[in-house]
């Protein structure tokens, strides 16, 4: 055996077969827009103030993070490292709306479920401010708030709360109320059907819903921080647009999508991978 | 020693919004069933016999007539009336296990005692090796074993099966019949079985009420003197005494579906 084919059992042992290929055919595209940009690059077909060089773009992260001093300066958020600062309090707003947004919408989206009167009231103006919600509120939102935390904070939380709410309204609607009935012949209390039969059974939607709602908001966010924030990623890439630093903006924009990607595919998927697949309650592909 | 459950004058009628025109599903219906004895209803379809169970689970409120359990009156669900029901009801999220000591755990059981009760009923429904599987791993019949073990494992004083095996092969039905007499002898637990199928009630009931169509009233009760320990489907089958008490029950049944096959 030649070492190139050892290698490459090596490899398919470590990741698996099936992993191995989805991760191979899912990087075709990535490498033909990379080898897109490094051709023009060396062609100049476009000059660099419209696509700047690869190299530039981590250089933009020197530069950005120039005065800032290790791990720590990070953490504590120095002023002197911008590039961090800014994807810190975009994910700090994030992480914030969702601990703030997640149990409401859960916790109203389970009443209004279970209760017609609730969602009788919660309805109307669900559909009402879902249609308006993510960035048509930014204007009113900037009047109300000014520009800086609570508009994007808004902006977040009113895209959030609506997504889960309905989610985990249509999941808890959808559970069989015969599962309801059984446990109430074994003797559950409201409580034991709203946190053993109502929850549960409503999990593929309540994932469902803050997987949309964490790709909504992280747009909405981005959005709101351009036109209404004083920093964040959506805030540095407006800047960095109106001082022409193309590099800067092109960096924003990859790790927008990055952190997106990241969270979806090793938090969120995961989640529904170890709670409703193991269920048997998502048809899965074979 | 009083009787464990006690059904006194019941009637019931839906109300129906659109037409306006009631239901009338149960008509003066009283019956009894005493402790440690196996009941079987048996009625064409339509009569009311999903309506009865569902009132005596207190799953659906009543207005005439009295229903009684241990003596004390129905007024909602509780743990002393343990169901069946026809479909799958065990929860998908729960583990074969965690759905069999699920009464328990609501009656607030240590986890260790739990266990080893638990324990004891997957043997009884022959589950063992799959304590640890989902409901969707397993197949129709073992589904309702899991839901069976887990009325049983709840020790109520009556358990109430609506249909319980309408929704599986024949070949499995038979298994779970033959099972269900020998579980419901070992643990003589007082049974009432919802059926339309005549071979089945006649195969499992002490006692077996035979319903008239829709508004359904109490035909005739029929009693089956039967040794549990006899009823196996090999010998039975032969056996002029359960024969005759089939026939007698298939004859009154069949008085009651309409020759157009409708209710
Ligand atoms: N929720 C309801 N609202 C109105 N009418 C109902 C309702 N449930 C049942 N009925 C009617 O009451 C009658 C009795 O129904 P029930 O389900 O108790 O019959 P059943 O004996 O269980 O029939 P089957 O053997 O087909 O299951 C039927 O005519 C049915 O149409
Ligand atoms: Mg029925």
């Amino acid at each position: 055996m030649n070492p190139v084919q050892s290698l490459s059992i090596a490899v398919q042992k470590l990741f698996g077969r099936q992993r191995l290929r989805r991760i191979i055919l899912g990087s075709i595209p990535f490498i033909m827009l990379l080898s897109l940009w490094r051709m023009n690059t060396v062609n100049e077909w476009l000059p660099p103030v419209f696509i700047p060089p690869m190299a530039s773009i981590i250089e933009a992260i020197s530069i950005l993070q120039d005065e800032c001093t290790g791990i720590g300066g990070i953490l504590t958020m120095n002023p002197g490292c911008l590039f961090t600062n800014h994807v810190l309090s975009s994910l700090g707003r994030v992480g914030l709306a969702l601990i703030l947004g997640l149990p409401f919408g859960i916790a109203f989206g389970v009443l209004a479920g279970m209760n017609r009167r609730v969602s009788n009231v919660l309805e109307p103006i669900g559909v009402f401010a879902n249609a308006i919600s993510g960035i048509a509120w930014v204007p009113l939102a900037i009047v109300w708030f000014g520009i800086g935390a609570m508009t994007t904070l808004f902006i977040l939380l009113n895209t959030i709360f609506w997504l889960v709410f309905f989610n985990t309204l249509l999941g808890v609607r959808s559970v069989p109320s015969v599962l309801e009935n059984s446990v109430l012949t074994l003797g559950g209390s409201r409580w034991n059907i709203i946190t053993q039969v109502y929850f549960p059974g409503a999990l593929p939607s309540i994932v469902t819903g803050i997987r949309m709602s964490m790709g909504f908001g992280w747009r909405a966010l981005i959005a709101a921080e351009m036109i209404g924030g004083d920093s964040g990623l959506g805030f540095m890439i407006f800047v960095s647009a109106s001082e022409y630093k193309i590099e800067e903006v092109f960096l924003g924009v990859i790790v927008i999508a990055l952190i997106w990607m990241f969270t979806d595919r090793s938090i969120l998927v995961p989640i529904e991978k170890w709670t409703v697949q193991r269920w048997g309650m998502v048809w899965r592909p074979s | 020693m009083p009787p464990k459950l006690v059904v006194q004058g019941l009637s019931h009628h839906y109300p129906d919004e659109y037409t306006g025109e009631d239901v009338h599903a149960l008509d003066n219906v009283s019956l009894d069933v005493d402790e440690g004895v196996f009941a079987a209803v048996v009625g064409p379809s339509g009569c009311g016999k999903t309506t009865l169970l569902n009132i005596l689970a207190g799953l659906l409120p009543y207005s005439v007539g009295h229903v009684k359990v241990d003596g004390i009156d129905v007024t909602g669900p509780g743990p002393d009336r343990g169901v069946v029901f026809q479909e799958h009801a065990i929860l998908p999220w729960r583990t074969v296990a965690r759905n069999i000591g699920h009464g328990l755990e609501i009656q607030g059981m240590a986890s260790e005692e739990r266990k080893k009760k638990v324990q004891e009923f997957v043997e009884l429904v022959n589950l063992t090796g799959f304590e640890d599987r989902y409901p969707h791993e397993l197949s129709g019949g073992m589904k309702q074993r899991v839901a069976l073990a887990r009325t049983l494992c709840a020790d109520p004083v009556i358990m109430l099966m609506d249909e319980p095996f309408a929704a599986v092969d024949a070949q499995t039905r038979i298994t779970l019949q033959e099972e269900l007499n020998r579980i419901t002898m070992a643990t003589k637990k007082t049974t009432l079985l919802i059926t339309h199928n005549v071979d089945e009630a006649a195969f499992l009931g002490d006692k077996c009420f035979v319903f008239t169509r829709r508004p359904g009233k109490l035909k005739a009760t029929i009693l089956i003197d039967i040794p549990r320990d006899r009823r196996v489907w090999k010998d039975l089958l032969h056996d002029p005494q359960f024969i005759e008490k089939r026939d007698e029950i298939l004859t009154l049944v069949r008085e009651e579906v309409s020759p157009h096959g409708d209710d």
